[in-house]
């Protein structure tokens, strides 16, 4: 037991190490697999147990036993199936094959822009939230008593799978680092939960103003989300933003449209002393002369892009994670997995400002092959050190 | 020189407006058949160069996804004044998102762009079951078949779609492309693809080169 607390310092020590700037005593390893791979790992049917909390210990325990990491090797379930079927999500909804995903919807018409622009959080309660889930879109008294439902529902999941990840926590010395929030870049909102990826693309081109404008008036509600609902910042507690469109617009629309707005997002997190952790989706090495001018110590997980130019432009500034290709678990052999993991510690490990993680959290375990998983972390564990 | 290079141009450079501005010009001097199917050739020509546009690196996702609903702009506009519809299409392809998977942005690219380079696209949808793919293949016979996916979990779908295809004896008959986030070279060699693809106009000219 003592070697296990002794365990969960040093790890947590790598990663206070990581975040305040110093260079920790080896790369941390910060990666998870999918709670559907997780289920899938451990045996279980996918599309019943996201139903079943029972066995939520089993799933986190048999993952756990089986592969490495300084932080739980589990993703917490992003896309709990329960809330959404309750409020009849339209954006939210499981596919075939059991994955909770997101297509392409519009809740917001370009005629309304203006409704939107002067009250953006009357017109989300009023008319976009009952657009995106069905349930909602009843008489006052049914929606109060279905929101009521669903949220009881979305807590009491969370308080048991926050319960449950603590004992494995404990059981394993794991290193814990807090999410503090979970928000969008203004421009990520307004197109993927209201005007849709499609929808958006005409927007910027036939109404530039308006989307601008409808840019400006979402920031002060991710800045809440981000920023003044989480008490207590600190530089070790993540407030999580994934970053969706800028790689699909050119340099002009991404400085018009996409930069103004999610910069001060993040300038307000730095100021109070808030961690950001930005999941760098896509390739942004177009971009990444911005992401360097950011302020503040920021972990960055990049998907695409040169590990080179991008340790280059960062180093001595911000965290660098990500861009081992997780496909390559699957069809290269462990030797080749293994060269990879020592190519990318070889160029973005020296000097600190590093992390080891996959460019992507595999969704199925039909994405990787285990064994090469198991000895491309070990590696970095064994090897990696300073 | 052609007298419709104006028209190539601002659709190519997916000016909108002038676009628009050509075609109502164009459809009140009340056309023949001959002239507006020109008009749509020269349409076409300018998604053409949107394509090349976009594969020199000048262009992004966000500019075809635009040139695909300008495109359908104004075929809205020309179609109606086509007295006879018959028109020469250069192949057919059976597109569809594979089971599991919900993503149709690329798919509905690669459609727009494959539409506007003349092939009959049949497009079945997404989250689609492999017997989905192989009863549409049985029904249309098309020359391709084109899987779509963005999540990586896609990957092992495409594999039971070409299975699928190879169980009902259609693999051989047909042609097929990936496209999507995941796909990579290996990935489309376990699969059994023909050949694969993360970029919309490059899959087209594939797709043109098989049916020549």
């Amino acid at each position: 037991m003592a070697d296990i607390k002794q365990l969960q310092k040093d790890r947590q020590q790598l990663f206070t190490d990581l975040y305040e700037g110093r260079i920790p005593k080896r790369v941390p390893i910060m990666y998870n697999i999918g709670w559907e791979a997780a289920i899938q790992l451990a045996g279980h049917d996918l599309k019943q147990a996201q139903w079943d909390n029972s066995i939520v210990y089993d799933v986190y325990d048999k993952a756990c036993s089986r592969l490495y990491g300084d932080l739980a090797p589990v993703a917490m379930t992003l896309r709990n199936p329960m809330h959404y079927q309750m409020l009849g999500a339209k954006a939210i909804i499981m596919s075939s094959s059991g994955q909770m995903q997101h297509p392409e919807i519009a809740c917001l018409e370009p005629s309304e822009y203006d409704e939107f622009i002067q009250d953006p959080y009357k017109m989300m309660v009023d008319k976009l939230l009952p657009r995106l889930y069905k349930a909602l879109d009843v008489s006052s008294g049914q929606k109060a008593l279905t929101l009521g439902k669903a949220f009881k529902a979305y807590n009491d999941e969370n308080v048991f799978y926050g319960a449950t990840i603590g004992k494995i926590v404990e059981k394993y010395g794991y290193a814990t680092i807090v999410t503090h929030g979970f928000g969008e870049a203004p421009f990520d909102f307004l197109a993927d939960f209201l005007r849709s990826f499609s929808g958006i693309n005409m927007d910027v081109r036939r109404m530039p103003d308006k989307v601008v404008e409808a840019c400006e008036a979402i920031t002060p509600h991710m800045i809440k989300l981000l920023v003044h609902m989480n008490p207590n910042p600190s530089i070790l507690k993540k407030g999580f933003i994934p970053l969706h469109m800028a790689p699909y617009l050119n340099n002009k629309q991404f400085e018009k449209f996409y930069w103004p707005t999610f910069k001060k997002v993040v300038e307000a997190m730095v100021e109070a002393g808030q961690g950001v952790d930005l999941f760098v989706e896509h390739d942004w090495m177009r971009f990444i002369d911005y992401l360097a001018d950011l302020p503040g110590r920021i972990r960055m997980r990049f998907e695409y892009g040169d590990p080179k130019i991008i340790k280059e432009k960062l180093q001595g500034k911000h965290i660098i994670s990500g861009l081992y290709p997780l496909t390559l678990l699957k069809t290269a052999t462990k030797e080749e997995c293994i060269d990879k993991a020592k190519e990318l510690i070889d160029i973005l490990a020296p000097g600190g400002g590093y992390m080891f993680e996959f460019d992507k959290s595999a969704l199925s375990m039909d994405d990787v092959n285990i064994d090469n998983l198991i000895a491309v972390t070990e590696y970095v564990r064994d090897h990696a050190i300073y | 020189m052609s007298k419709w290079d104006h028209l190539t141009k601002a659709v190519g450079e997916l000016e909108e407006k002038k676009v628009m501005k050509i075609l109502d010009k164009f459809i009140s001097t009340n056309p023949t058949d001959k002239e507006v199917q020109e008009v749509i050739n020269t349409c076409h020509k300018g998604m053409v160069m949107v394509g090349d546009i976009f594969e020199k690196g000048d262009y992004f996702v966000g500019d075809l996804i635009f040139s695909g609903e300008l495109l359908a702009e104004a075929i809205d506009i020309l179609k109606p004044a086509l007295r006879n519809c018959d028109s020469i299409k250069k192949g057919k392809i059976v597109i569809g998102t594979v089971h599991g998977d919900l993503h149709d942005i690329g798919k509905n690219i690669f459609k727009s762009m494959a539409v506007a380079a003349g092939f009959e696209v049949y497009d079945i949808g997404i989250d689609q079951p492999v017997s989905a793919f192989v009863n549409k293949v049985k029904e249309v016979q098309p020359d391709i078949v084109g899987m779509s996916g963005v999540l990586t979990l896609a990957l092992e779908a495409m594999k039971d779609t070409v299975d699928g295809l190879k169980e009902a004896g259609l693999r051989d008959d047909v042609k097929v492309i990936m496209g999507g986030n995941p796909v990579t070279k290996e990935a489309c060699k376990y699969i059994g693809g023909d050949a694969y693809t993360t970029n919309a106009a490059e899959g087209v000219k594939m797709c043109q080169s098989w049916v020549g």
